[in-house]
């Protein structure tokens, strides 16, 4: 078992410093919008100046989970991120293209994705380990499985998260594509501290998770990893999800049918995060806090196949004070 | 502890195949050429590969429509690497890839149609994303399960094969490719020119008249096995892995610290994991971009880390050019090829050694020495450093 | 003359996105890169060459040259009049 000791979530949501968010938010409505906190508190105001969205979100939620957890210092810091530092690197490949003469160097500087592990290790001086994952829509269970290795190699607290902004050029190519989505594009960053140890500080246990890349069969994958964790279908308590697992229209009753499970629980994360490639993150802190006052849950499955030729799963149990 | 090397493979400016790339490194050619974009008659020096993308696309056989420059170079370099590899239900097959630009020639070209106006086709831009370029690979080569991509800068490589290394170490994996690729784009060279620090002239690595890099693009993949799937495969070993670290620099966003903190750490750690005394590195292939910054921090480290007794060091940047995500894994099968070939490769270009710390490259070609251990720098943007330490014995 | 550094300052405040200063927060003679004056770093310098490209037609080519231009804005301004002079 691997112990999450802090989590810290920036989104459409009001999750940021809300212990409990989970049992009063609502699906996300057409207008909603980013919510920001005061990134002074968080960031200096000569590094931010020049951060973009991203990078806020990044180094002020990070920030927020290491104060939580009460951790100085890492002993590494694992990012994973689907498409990167989007804004900056639009804004330079425009100025790439039309700008005649010298070209300003920030965004180019700020375009490459281990920006934000990279601002993260500046802000802290943490000269430990830095890693940042990018497998699209499985980038964040990439980084958390660098996270266990480090744990599993005899490092003590990792600061693991995900982070990915929305700009409006996604918007146009969804349509261009004809993207069907009941849930709209979003930005949103979510940061763990990953622990060796049970501790005081802990909220919930990473039983297992894995990612599989141009996955064959995915219900074949997710009963292997139950079976791998000793976990039945029916010790499940609540299975958060995103895209099909059985390609079927009704994505609730694929799953309660998958398992013979009338009464499953599922809930399609996405209505709540929006989605953005990595949304499970956002996903993991939902079900770390929901398991915090919801006392009865034990097991909760996170199943990742927003795109789907990629699964993510991440089995989530509760941990005994 | 250490892990075997059973394949390698690169494309580089210097040539398409590792004999190629081992040939023009004997005879110190150099593959770094006056070159310019299609579209735009801007000439500067680059490392471009020799190989265009209907050539390379048509090589590869893939089905696919929209297929990135970056994609093709790997898949040609891993093909290599992974040889006649079979899939086999018992051995857990992964594979870990590195960019920095991903499919950014794809986007280049969608992006200006888009602002032309003109009909952008917009499902070219499925080839954006860095993930997307590693999928492509491993589906060409029938690998599924673990795929993953790291980006890093300019360490990308590097670390993509320390990854690799620690899947092994723990038995997540059997038998895992890991390398990097990148295409040389418009976004990347302007880039870097908006830094000032694109030398209009032959990069210089080591020198004091050095004003900065040049670009290349290129791709290296190495396979890595455990002795179950070295059972089954039948391979064999052309050198070990011995030791990997990656510390963080934590100075600046773009500059590495005067003293060469992060990579003063991240040489020490690996040569301490290594088991191997500082005094057996027989060659450090350096990152040795041709920055001023770069040059002369990576020479402090240097001496940080083995005093006055620097072993045989040089930057083989000055053949290919700084190949951004692949340079950690080009220069590691470099490397390997140091080690299998006892040689050590001359630093072209260089004629005055650094004011500050004196330290002089090898600039002829030396195959008298046996080579045993060769300590491989990559050092990135965001202070992401890396080592690793490859030898002939386990 | 003063006019040329008023227009620096605002220039200065929109090509670094120095949000929260205003054109009256920097003197003439405020040092840019020292912690005491602006705190600026080798980023911002790259950044100042562009602005003295793009606004002023004036190429500098290589970063070392900007270290005495870009002392303060009153530098800057000497070294506009006197490369346009």
């Amino acid at each position: 078992m691997y112990y999450i000791s802090a989590a810290s979530t920036i989104s459409h949501q009001p999750a940021f410093l809300n212990p409990g968010f989970s049992g009063m938010i609502e699906p996300l409505h057409a207008g909603s919008a980013l919510i920001n906190p005061d990134y002074k508190e968080y960031i200096e105001p000569g590094l931010l100046r020049r951060m973009s969205k991203i990078l806020r979100m990044s180094v002020a939620c990070s920030g927020a989970c290491l104060k939580q957890g009460g951790i100085e210092h890492p002993d590494a810091i694992v990012v994973g991120t689907g498409l990167g530092c989007l804004l900056d690197t639009e804004k330079f490949l425009n100025h790439a293209l039309t700008v005649k003469g010298l070209l300003p160097p920030t965004s180019f500087i700020q375009s490459t994705h281990n920006t934000m592990a990279g601002q993260i290790s500046l802000s802290l001086g943490n000269h430990g380990y830095n890693m940042t994952h990018t497998q699209n829509s499985v980038s964040f269970e990439n980084a958390l499985l660098d996270a266990m290795l480090l744990i599993d190699e005899g490092e003590k607290h990792i600061l693991a998260g995900a982070a990915d902004e929305h700009i409006a050029l996604l918007d146009e190519i969804s349509k261009q594509l004809n993207v069907r989505s009941d849930s709209r594009f979003t930005s949103g960053a979510s940061f763990f501290i990953l622990s060796a140890e049970k501790s005081d500080q802990t909220l919930a246990g990473i039983k297992d998770a894995e990612a599989v890349g141009l996955v064959k069969n995915i219900p074949e994958q997710i009963t292997a990893f139950l079976d791998r964790n000793n976990v039945s279908p029916e010790d499940l308590d609540l299975v958060l999800y995103a895209g099909s697992i059985v390609g079927t229209e009704d994505e609730e009753k694929g799953f309660q049918s998958f398992w013979k499970m009338e009464n499953l629980h599922v809930i399609n994360y996405l209505k709540y995060s929006g989605i953005y490639p990595t949304a499970s993150a956002f996903a993991l802190h939902f079900a770390v806090d929901k398991m915090q006052h919801t006392r009865s849950l034990k097991n909760i499955l996170i199943c990742n196949s927003l795109i789907q030729h990629n699964l993510g799963l991440i089995l989530v149990q509760s941990v005994e004070a | 502890m250490s892990v075997r090397i059973t394949g390698i493979g690169v494309v580089s400016a210097i040539g398409l195949s590792v004999q190629e790339n081992l040939l023009a490194l004997k005879e110190s050619r150099t593959g770094i050429m006056p070159f310019s974009f299609l579209d735009d008659d801007k000439i500067f020096l680059a490392g471009a590969v020799k190989a265009t993308n209907p050539v390379l696309k048509k090589e590869s056989k893939t089905q696919s429509q929209f297929i990135s420059r970056t994609t093709l170079l790997g898949l040609k370099a891993a093909r290599e690497a992974y040889g006649n590899a079979k899939q086999h239900n018992q051995i857990r097959t992964g594979i870990i890839s590195a960019t920095s630009v991903g499919g950014m020639d794809q986007s280049e070209q969608f992006y200006n149609a888009y602002l032309d106006g003109t009909d952008a086709d917009f499902a070219m831009l499925g080839t954006h994303d860095s993930g997307s370029t590693t999928e492509r690979i491993a589906a060409e080569l029938g690998i599924s399960g673990y795929i993953n991509t790291l980006s890093t800068a300019c360490s990308s490589g590097a670390n993509a094969i320390m990854l690799g290394a620690r899947l092994l170490m723990q038995g997540k994996l059997d038998r895992v490719l890991v390398g990097g690729t990148d295409a040389l784009t418009n976004f990347t060279v302007n880039g870097f020119r908006s830094l000032m620090i694109y030398d209009e002239q032959w990069c210089r690595p080591f020198d004091e008249s050095r004003e900065g890099l040049n670009l290349g693009e290129g791709a290296a993949f190495l396979l890595l096995e455990n002795e179950k799937s070295i059972r089954f495969s039948g391979n064999r070993t052309l050198a070990f892995l011995n030791g990997w670290a990656n510390a963080a620099d934590a100075f600046h966003q773009t500059a590495s610290s005067p003293e060469g903190k992060g990579a003063t750490l991240a040489m020490q750690k690996a040569i301490e994991k290594s088991g191997i005394s500082p005094s057996q590195i027989s060659y450090i292939n350096a990152h040795g971009t041709g920055t001023k910054n770069n040059d002369l921090s990576e020479s402090v480290a240097l001496t940080n880390v083995f005093g006055d007794q620097v072993p045989a060091f040089s930057s083989t940047k000055s053949f290919t050019g700084h190949t951004l995500a692949a340079a950690g894994a080009v220069e590691a099968v470099f490397s390997v090829l140091a080690i299998q070939n006892q040689l050590i490769y001359p630093n072209i270009n260089f004629s005055t050694p650094i004011t500050e710390t004196g330290l002089e490259p090898v600039t002829i070609l030396q195959a008298e020495k046996p080579v045993h251990a060769v300590l491989s720098n990559s050092f990135g943007f965001g202070g992401n450093n890396s080592s690793l330490v490859f030898s002939d014995h386990a | 003359m003063d006019d040329l550094k008023e227009e620096l300052k605002r220039q200065l405040i929109e090509q670094l996105n120095l949000e929260e200063i205003t054109p009256a927060d920097i003197d003439d003679d405020t040092l840019l890169f020292s912690d005491k004056g602006l705190g600026l770093d080798s980023i911002d310098a790259l950044e100042l060459i562009v602005l003295l490209e793009k606004y002023h037609g004036i190429q500098v080519t290589k970063p070392e040259e900007g270290k005495e231009v870009f002392r303060s804005v009153n530098s800057m301004a000497e070294y506009i009049l006197k490369r346009k002079g």
